[in-house]
């Protein structure tokens, strides 16, 4: 019943957010941009959940665990195919240093202030305090880059300068994995060396599926049974992940990862399979977080000011940063640490999964804080990217009519 | 051939050292996803085994959740099978879609008046003698012995209903697989899909009946009230869900598949709460489609096959998963006696009454009745929690001939195609 429920309620959310009369960018154009970035979800989910109106109850949510790992296993094995080695290997050294640059910033800006109260407040082990805080840090480092992308397909912002932005915010995802494989380390067990093998074997496990799922396919020319495939395998990391208590989305990266390295054609097979459930699995991840919200923790919301505006500040002083060391080798936009506001789905991942793995009310704060505050700094991003393109020359007269879709994103 | 079996028997490897990673944790978390992928994977490969040696796929797919399912190698734990039970109502749903969109009006015009008479007189006469080998085996049964013996013919009588029911699933499924296309191959589905309908009614008539004996009275407008309303909630059900199809794939028309596994997953699941058949209310939806739009019948078919081959593999490599073996040693004999009892009647009433003008239904048409799967599943599901104090004793009996019949029923269904000459492919694009 509840699983029904789940899709009846994502099926209604989906028709009503896809609805432009409803959600016209020109009219509601904050409402228009949490849908398209589906955190819209969220809200509804805060709204439906165990903490607002109660049609989803915590046992339901409960027994929905297995929604979570299929999404986390999902969003890590795409995130794990895009890391093309050749490309990453082809890049100067100083993007490098501007996507630490910007990216740490944030992630000290927010996880040295943060830790201070988090200790206070719990009569937790300095360990546990030290993940949490670690996690804040980790959901601030992540920027979204889809604002500069629509900015430069509607012709508001200077392709290479798009790009630029989309590159660098992309490299900060390695940022936000590698302090959760830290915060799990340090919070899952409460023993960093048994944390450590649990990590290890989470991504022996996503190395083994990979490697199957490379092999596996290579033989495959029915396209049917191509999907069939990847859906399994994509199922089978992600529930063996959760069937065993480990990372569901660190063995998901470790999967598309190995399956970048050795798929070959087939890669591009695979990414094609799962960019069609991409979406759904996505707004489901997106609506379940929602629900997790413990919206009446007052500690929570005492922290969300300070989490948003330390992430502000450290996004800004380190946009200046990266802009610096990236003179002469990228072409960054203006004011560029505006341009990394928006936060994007993984750190929305990160938490769900540290919640799954470090239960308790600390990782449950992290959880509101990150989720609520991931609402807020979309909010915000739509007015600071305007800052950014207000501050970028007149695009040529030759470059093409936006596309009607994306209009009022960057109005 | 090889390469399938090596390809699964890495996957086999894979879920052996998951299952020895698990033995290292104290706590385990939920395996249903895990389940869902296993059973996927292996699903798929083992059918391709079952092909390279001249079987359905959907047996490779029933036997490779035997061997890995929590009653053999033990790879995939019970609860993560019981988790995939939402996956059964969505493949019964997906499955008579299709075989809804292929009930076009002629043709139940040409054979439905013979196909519900055969089906009547098939029904009959294995009802008759399972309810005869059941009675009369009251005094070894434990569950009947302390009965007395209105009660125990009433149970007889309610246990022998579900016996008699086939699996349309398992058909269809057989039919998509071989692309069979032909009268005989009409006759077979509209024969077992028709069958479904007989043992709905028969079943709610013998649960009245049962619980009257046991001291609840005859409620007989609830009795009539409750069958009519599955039936003709049912198909009502159905119409309005074949409305919200055509208007989808006239105004949006993107992912049909995708949209048709989630109004599929809802019909099914929604059905099941609103205590309708969620075979029915497919089959009147994709029949209501293909009669109003045959076009659009034919894309809804085709979207199926697309998106079908997961479903499918997953649906029967569950079945077989979930498959007691253990019950087989309990109620073993009994269980035997009652499926070579099932199978003589289906296959003497066959021969005694099925129509002259065409002789392969005389000669094949029996095989294709003998197989069992999601509605008796249903049914004994259904037995063990309205009868408490005997249905799980009942449903134990029932499992273990399912298992038999799953085994075998895939098997006879395509020779009984094949022996029709009305197979047209090897592999068909999708479906199981």
């Amino acid at each position: 019943m509840q699983a029904l429920l789940v899709f009846l309620i994502v099926a209604a959310l989906s028709l009503l957010a896809s609805s432009r009369s409803l959600l016209d960018p020109a009219r509601f154009p904050a409402l228009a941009q949490l849908a398209a970035s589906g955190l819209l979800f969220l809200i509804f989910g805060v709204l439906l959940g165990p903490s607002g109106l109660g049609v989803l109850t915590a046992r339901n949510l409960d027994s929905l665990r297995p929604l979570i790992a299929l999404g986390l296993g999902t969003g890590g094995v795409l995130l794990g195919l895009n890391l093309e080695p050749r490309l990453l290997r082809l890049l100067p050294r100083p993007v490098y240093a501007a996507a630490l640059a910007h990216a740490g910033t944030a992630f000290l800006f927010v996880a040295l202030p943060l830790l201070v109260p988090l200790m206070l407040s719990s009569g937790l082990r300095p360990l546990m305090a030290v993940s949490a805080a670690a996690l804040l840090g980790a959901a601030a480092s992540l920027s979204s880059g889809h604002f500069a992308v629509l900015g430069y397909r509607n012709g508001r912002l200077e392709r290479a300068r798009g790009l630029g932005v989309a590159l660098l915010t992309m490299m900060d995802d390695a940022v936000g994995l590698g302090v959760l494989a830290l915060g799990l380390v340090l919070g899952a067990t409460g023993n960093a060396a048994q944390g450590l093998g649990l990590l290890g074997l989470a991504l022996l496990l996503g190395v083994a599926c990979g490697a199957l799922l490379a092999f596996l396919t290579r033989s495959l020319k029915d396209p049917a049974e191509q999907t069939t495939v990847t859906l399994g395998m994509v199922a089978l990391v992600g529930g063996a992940a959760a069937y065993l208590r480990l990372s569901a989305l660190l063995a998901g990266v470790a999967c598309g990862a190995t399956l970048a390295l050795m798929g070959g054609r087939t890669v591009e097979r695979v990414a094609r399979a799962l960019a069609r459930v991409e979406r759904p699995t996505y707004l489901v991840l997106v609506f379940m977080v929602g629900c997790s919200i413990h919206a009446r923790d007052l500690s929570a919301w005492a922290l969300l000011p300070a989490f948003v505006g330390l992430r502000f500040l450290g996004k800004v002083l380190g946009g200046r940063v990266a802009q610096r060391l990236t003179q002469g080798v990228l072409d960054l936009p203006p004011r560029f640490g505006y341009a990394l506001i928006s936060q994007g789905g993984l750190a929305l991942c990160l938490v769900a999964e540290y919640v799954l793995l470090v239960p308790g009310s600390m990782s449950q704060r992290v959880l509101d804080v990150v989720a609520v505050g991931a609402v807020v700094n979309e909010m915000l991003a739509h007015g600071a990217f305007r800052q950014v393109l207000a501050a970028e020359p007149p695009p040529p007269p030759t470059q093409a009519e936006p596309p009607a879709g994306d209009a009022g994103v960057a109005a | 051939m090889k390469g399938s079996v090596f390809r699964l028997l890495l996957l086999m490897a894979l879920l052996a050292a998951i299952t020895q990673a698990q033995a290292v944790r104290a706590d385990a978390g939920t395996p249903v996803l895990l389940a869902a992928g296993a059973l996927l994977l292996c699903g798929l490969f083992a059918g391709k085994v079952a092909k390279g040696m001249g079987l359905p796929r959907l047996t490779g797919y029933i036997l490779v959740g035997v061997a890995v399912g929590p009653y053999a190698l033990g790879f995939i734990p019970g609860a993560g099978v019981k988790g995939l039970e939402l996956v059964k109502g969505l493949a019964v749903s997906l499955i008579a879609l299709v075989a809804g969109t292929e009930l076009h009006l002629g043709l139940i015009r040409r054979v439905g008046a013979r196909v519900a008479l055969l089906c009547a007189a098939v029904c009959g006469v294995t009802f008759a003698v399972c309810f005869g080998a059941t009675f009369a085996l009251k005094p070894v049964l434990p569950f009947l012995a302390p009965m007395t013996v209105p009660q125990a013919l009433a149970v007889s009588a309610l246990l022998s209903t579900v016996v008699v029911s086939f699996s349309p699933t398992v058909t269809i499924a057989i039919v998509q697989e071989t692309s069979a296309r032909g009268p005989f191959t009409e006759f077979l589905m509209a024969l077992v899909i028709i069958g479904d309908l007989f043992v709905m009614v028969a079943f709610g008539l013998a649960a009245g009946i049962t619980r009257a004996t046991f001291g609840n009275g005859l409620d007989l407008p609830a009795l009539v009230g409750g069958v009519g309303w599955e039936l003709f909630g049912s198909v009502g059900v159905g119409c309005l869900l074949a409305v919200a199809m055509l208007l989808y794939m006239r105004g949006v028309n993107r992912e049909l598949p995708l949209f048709l596994v989630g109004l599929s997953f809802a019909a099914a699941e929604g059905g099941a709460r609103l205590h309708l058949s969620p075979l029915l209310v497919s089959l009147a939806a994709g029949a209501l489609i293909a009669n109003l739009d045959e076009r659009e019948g034919r894309r809804i078919h085709q979207a199926i096959n697309q998106a079908g081959l997961p479903v499918f593999a997953l649906f029967f490599a569950a079945a077989g998963a979930g498959l007691k073996l253990d019950a087989l040693v309990t109620v073993g004999p009994a269980a035997l006696l009652l499926v070579v009892l099932r199978g003589l009647a289906i296959w003497a009433a066959c021969r005694r009454f099925a129509p002259a003008d065409d002789p392969r239904l005389k000669r094949y048409l029996w095989m294709g009745l003998i197989s069992q799967a999601g509605v008796t599943f249903g049914l004994a599901a259904l037995v063990s929690r309205t009868f408490p104090s005997f249905g799980p004793q009942v449903e134990v009996l029932i499992v273990a001939m399912i298992t038999a019949h799953e085994l075998v029923g895939p098997v006879l269904t395509r020779r009984a195609l094949m022996g029709s000459g009305e197979i047209r492919a090897e592999e068909a694009g999708g479906g199981a």
